[in-house]
């Protein structure tokens, strides 16, 4: 305490500069406290200043000549009591929150150094409160009081401060300005690290124009509502408690009372009852000349009794008078009585209805107290619309029902979840950075600590995957025997209806009694109305099960026609747009398979859509292709049975099956890739380059190569149905959809410049995924190329050799090397290839590629492709 | 410079202004603050460049030891003569004396004296007690800078119409930049502190009407130039300017 009386008096902006210096230091030492010191500085704060209650209350009301002893008394005791009680167990030092799983933590430090400005309103409580809050979150502070309360502001702020060293603070940690002048509070505010302004709007704005982050609040102006519904003996005396507490100094008291037509007289009569005095028309006049002068409040009459501003209005009223009440019209600033007065004076409106006093409330509160409180009088249970209405349309952060607004908005005295506080902000209405009460968390710097975490995966695939050549009437007795279906609906093309390929499915759904149907409209490139028209039949026949038998095209269609069929109001273009995670995608995609039982049968080695997730249908009235991907559009059951697949011609076995290749490529690059997916991934491509030749050589005649390729396509579709794929199908996509070229073919044509490009040990961009740590498609590829039993010394020969071996593959199944070789006109080629680029690099497969492309680059990978150059991309 | 021939035209506290040929010329009583007439024909000089009738500044020098400031002399009546003289049309007058203040406010002139600092000094410079002048201080500080050519004392007996009909603006001796609505304040001011409100009321409503500016907007300015009046104000005017000083910005 020594050092503290040698403490120089501040009555000049040099000695605050000293004066900030000292709380500085202080306050670095403060930082380092624990919070068991810290609490135990902050109870003995707030015990010391509670114990000086009464004697606080008494100079403040002695030297601002405003208030009343008794009530600031009780707001010393609330400062004090309240705030500790509040606060007393909150982490305030250190880590004050912590979740190892998601590997993120919170830790908390103090601001600095708080400059607190603090009003004649609440001359000690406010002092013991901000000097309470940044103790406990271990800032330093520097009061600047109002001159005409400075002495009872700075003696609460020294109690605290002694109390508080007394306990361990550090010295100096509280300091205050003795002799106040704006050029002192302007200099404090802008050399402090956060500002807690009280006051009025000069001094809010000044706080917010200081460049320092300000949590300032400003005017209230609360009108209280009293509707036909209310309690009124409960609301008037409500009022008038509050209203008189502390001579209505409070920011958030009543300034006016709008009362309903119905009970208006019973309200007036209940006022006069309790001692409330309504003004004749000459009184009124004079008291409003009173109160305000040239729109401002006159300093005089503000935390008077009812007496005395009677008598300075010039006439009496009895002594013990407790609100003088005006009865008023205006709401307008016009009038005197729609302003704040910060004394027992009220205004007293009547209104028709309800929806007129919140008119009158709104008016009221945007004259001067726009985001401070509102308050009204109702039964929320028999008039809970006029509740909603209300607490909708007032523009206050604070709305309180049934409750005296004074002790009301200052929190936990009325409503125990209101935090306490005598620093109420008012939002961005009121100019301010906060809207709620204010308190620890606002002098408090968060630091979020955030681990890097990896993203879960998931494998998924349809419920039953049934396989061997041979199987498929095995497997469809369980639409019967398993799963009890009635009706189904068959989905295939004019191709494979014609030549018999669904007669083995209808006749074991004759043999076991099943209903169904045929739909074989499906063309290649299935459009959107041949899905509505297969869907519509759907409709009508109302099956309980879809099986869809063929390629990619029908089981795509089916697909499609399952969601009209089951979501007929679907919208095409929100279940297409793209997302970067499907699981955090803005659309939510339908429910599936409430009404059918999706059951997919290939015919083609190479497209995998059995147990795939997509389907894409295009819409032939734009040329829209629409691609979805959502796991509601798995199937439920895939039957892979070799012998629907022997006779498939020569063409369309040879693009499957190099189709395969890039599936399982691009899902093994995938910075989707998991264990789950690699191991289906290089156990397809064994098969691949092992059978794919054979059975495109001996077609029918070599089964094993068949059924062989058959499982390869399923487990490369499981493979890309989890991980994703790459660029190679963003471009085969476009290439496709521009040119007419097959899509097995497209990817054949890109896959060798994909794998090339991705190879670069130090691409201009990686992919974004948080377990794809560098960029690593190298060694995938080589390790591929391991698995496939190729050799090389390094990782780029080996890369080297498989991209060479896919080559060899592609000559043996007769895959012409260029996209000009397919006879695209290079003319039009180059004209379509800015848009291809874009489209490109906009799809969907683009997210999963281990290196992110730039759209120069998917220019040169196709111009690669189209003339069988090799420049480096 | 003589003044043998010169005529008195008008006599005011610590200064005389005479009438020689086309001159006015205006002398300072010894003692006077030679920084503040230097100033004033500073000020004069600085607003002559803007697009405003003032009288030209011819010369400023010392008569018989006092120091004087020589202008063009406007024949021609004041707008306060012209208003006694016609109470029919005063009301015309009136809104002509608003179309020149607006019309003054819409003037620049960059190197005036900003007027926030010299109220601030006002207010420093006054009686009030300390709790006053905090709060005055505090709420001149929130109020908006703007930088608009304000007379300082805008009155009609400022304002002479030659015999064309062209209002001239004199004496510029507290000119500054800033908010246009202190300087109406304190026209509004001097309209009450003649006693005359109702015209004062008429003056403000009309200018507000005019520049589409709520009246509290003015209403703000008005304890700052009360306090900033009663400096040098009368005596018997202090009580009243207290009044008005002393007001709380809401808490």
């Amino acid at each position: 305490m020594d050092k503290n009386k040698k403490r120089d008096i501040v009555d000049n902006v040099e000695k605050l500069k000293i004066a900030l210096e000292r709380v500085k230091e202080a306050q670095r030492i403060f930082a380092t406290y624990t919070q068991e010191q810290v609490d135990k500085i902050f109870l003995a704060a707030a015990s010391a200043a509670n114990k000086k209650r009464i004697s606080l209350a008494k100079m403040a009301v002695e030297e601002t000549g405003m208030g009343v002893v008794e009530d600031k008394v009780i707001k010393n005791h609330y400062a004090s009591e309240y705030i500790y009680n509040a606060y007393k167990d909150v982490k305030t030092c250190g880590v004050i929150e912590e979740d190892k799983a998601y590997g993120i933590k919170r830790i908390v430090e103090p601001v600095g150094v708080v400059a607190a400005v603090i009003p004649t309103t609440n001359p000690t409580s406010t002092a013991i409160f901000k000097t309470l809050i940044a103790l406990k979150t271990r800032n330093g502070i520097v009061i600047s009081p109002h001159p005409r309360a400075k002495k009872c502001t700075i003696e609460a702020s020294r109690i605290v401060l002694e109390a508080a060293v007394a306990a361990g603070a550090p010295e100096g940690i509280i300091d205050w300005i003795d002799i106040p002048s704006l050029e002192m509070t302007n200099h404090l505010m802008k050399s402090s690290d956060i500002i807690l302004a009280t006051g009025g709007p000069g001094m809010v704005k000044s706080a917010y124009s200081s460049g320092k982050p300000a949590i300032g609040v400003g005017a209230g102006n609360t009108p209280a509502i009293i509707d036909d519904s209310a309690d009124v003996i409960l609301a008037v005396n409500s009022i008038i408690h509050s209203k008189t507490f502390d001579n209505g100094m409070i920011c958030a008291s009543e300034q006016s009372v709008i009362v309903l037509d119905k009970v208006y007289k019973e309200v007036k009569d209940e006022f006069k009852k309790r001692g409330c005095y309504f003004l004749n028309k000459s009184e009124l006049d004079k008291v409003r000349k009173t109160i305000i002068i040239n729109g401002a409040l006159n300093a005089k009459i503000v935390g008077q009794t009812a007496f005395r501003i009677a008598e300075l209005s010039g006439f009496k009223v009895p002594e013990n008078t407790k609100i003088l009440i005006g009865e008023v019209e205006s709401v307008e600033l016009s009038e005197e009585f729609a302003h704040e007065k910060l004394s027992p004076v009220l205004a007293m409106y009547k209104a028709k209805d309800f929806s007129e006093a919140l008119s009158k409330a709104e008016h009221l509160i945007a004259d001067g107290g726009y985001g401070h409180t509102a308050s009204a009088y109702l039964n929320p249970l028999t008039a809970k619309d006029k509740y909603d209405e209300f607490a909708a349309r007032m523009k206050t952060c604070r709305i309180l029902l049934n409750t005296p607004s004074s002790h009301g908005g200052i929190g936990d005295l009325y409503n125990f979840k209101l935090a306490p506080s005598l620093t109420l902000g008012c939002g961005s209405w009121g100019g301010n950075s906060v809207s709620e009460n204010v308190g620890v968390k606002h002098l408090l710097n968060i630091k979020t600590v955030a681990e890097r975490r990896e993203n879960m995966l998931w494998f998924r695939a349809p419920e039953k995957v049934y396989i061997k050549k041979g199987c498929l009437p095995v497997a469809l007795d369980e639409i019967k025997t398993v799963l009890g279906k009635k009706k189904v609906f068959i989905v295939t093309d004019q191709f494979l209806y014609a030549n018999g390929y669904t007669k083995p499915v209808t006749d074991k759904l004759d043999e076991i009694g099943v209903k169904h149907t045929t739909f074989y409209g499906v063309a290649p490139d299935p459009t959107l109305a041949s899905a509505k028209e297969g869907a519509k039949l759907m409709s009508s026949f109302e099956p309980d099960c879809i099986i869809a038998i063929g390629g990619g095209s029908a089981m795509d269609a089916a697909k499609i026609m399952w969601v009209l069929y089951e979501h007929p109001e679907a919208d095409f273009m929100d279940m297409a747009m793209r997302f970067v995670d499907i699981r955090k995608r803005v659309y939510t995609f339908p429910k599936m398979g409430e009404k059918a039982y999706f059951i997919a049968i290939p015919t083609s080695a190479g497209t995998g859509s059995e147990v795939t997730p997509f389907a894409v249908i295009t819409d032939e009235t734009t040329g829209v292709k629409y691609p979805l991907a959502d796991y509601e559009l798995m199937p439920h059951m895939a039957i892979v049975d070799a012998d629907l697949m022997m006779n498939a011609p020569k063409g369309l076995t040879a693009a499957s099956g190099i189709d395969v290749v890039t599936h399982a490529v691009e899902a093994y690059a995938s910075v989707m890739a998991t264990d789950y997916t690699d191991s289906l991934a290089l156990g397809s491509l064994k098969n691949v380059f092992e059978y794919l030749p054979r059975a495109y050589d001996n077609g029918p005649k070599d089964p094993v190569a068949r059924e062989k390729m058959a499982n390869a396509a399923t487990m490369a579709g499981m493979a890309f149905a989890n991980a994703f794929l790459g660029v190679c199908h963003s471009m085969a996509h476009k290439l496709g959809a521009f040119h007419d070229i097959p899509h097995g073919v497209a990817n054949a044509l890109l896959i060798n410049e994909v794998i090339r490009f991705n190879s670069e040990e130090a691409p201009p961009k990686m992919g974004t995924f948080s377990q794809y740590d560098h960029p690593h498609a190298l060694s995938r590829y080589a390790e591929i190329a391991r698995y496939l039993g190729l050799k090389g010394k390094n990782d780029d020969e080996l890369v080297k050799n498989l991209v060479k071996y896919i080559e060899e593959l592609k000559e043996k199944v007769e895959i012409k090397k260029t996209i000009r070789d397919y006879g695209v006109d290079e003319k039009v080629f180059l004209d379509s290839l800015e848009e291809m680029v874009e489209q490109a690099f906009d799809d969907q497969c683009t997210g999963a590629n281990p290196r992110y492309p730039l759209m120069s680059e998917i220019r040169q990978m196709y111009l690669n492709a189209y003339y069988g150059t090799n420049q480096k991309v | 410079m003589k003044l043998d021939k010169s005529k008195i035209i008008a006599v005011r506290t610590n200064k005389t202004v005479y009438k020689d040929g086309n001159l006015a010329i205006k002398v300072f009583d010894e003692g006077f603050s030679k920084a503040n007439i230097l100033n004033e024909a500073l000020n004069h000089a600085r607003v002559e460049e803007t697009n405003l009738h003032i009288p030209k500044l011819i010369e400023v020098g010392m008569i018989d030891g006092k120091w004087a400031i020589v202008t063009e002399f406007i024949e021609g009546k004041t707008m306060a003569e012209m208003m006694e003289q016609e109470p029919d049309k005063y009301d015309e007058y009136l809104e002509r004396f608003v179309n020149l203040q607006i019309e003054m406010h819409a003037q620049e002139c960059p190197l005036l004296n900003k007027l926030k600092d010299k109220m601030h000094r006002k207010i420093s410079e006054t009686e009030l007690d300390a709790t006053t002048r905090y709060e005055l201080h505090t709420r001149l500080d929130a109020l908006p800078v703007h930088k608009k050519v304000c007379h300082g004392d805008f009155n009609p007996t400022n304002i002479i119409m030659n015999n064309e009909g062209i209002p001239y603006i004199l004496d510029w001796s507290h000119a500054t930049q800033g908010n246009a609505s202190a300087d109406v304040a304190r026209t509004y001011l001097l309209f009450c502190l003649a006693g005359d409100t109702v015209n004062g009321d008429k003056y403000l409503n009309l200018f507000c009407k005019k520049t589409d500016t709520a009246k509290q907007y003015v209403q703000k300015w008005l304890p700052i130039v009360a306090a900033s009046q009663s400096v040098k104000g009368k005596p018997e005017e202090k009580e009243f300017l207290l009044r008005w000083a002393d007001v709380v910005d809401y808490e």
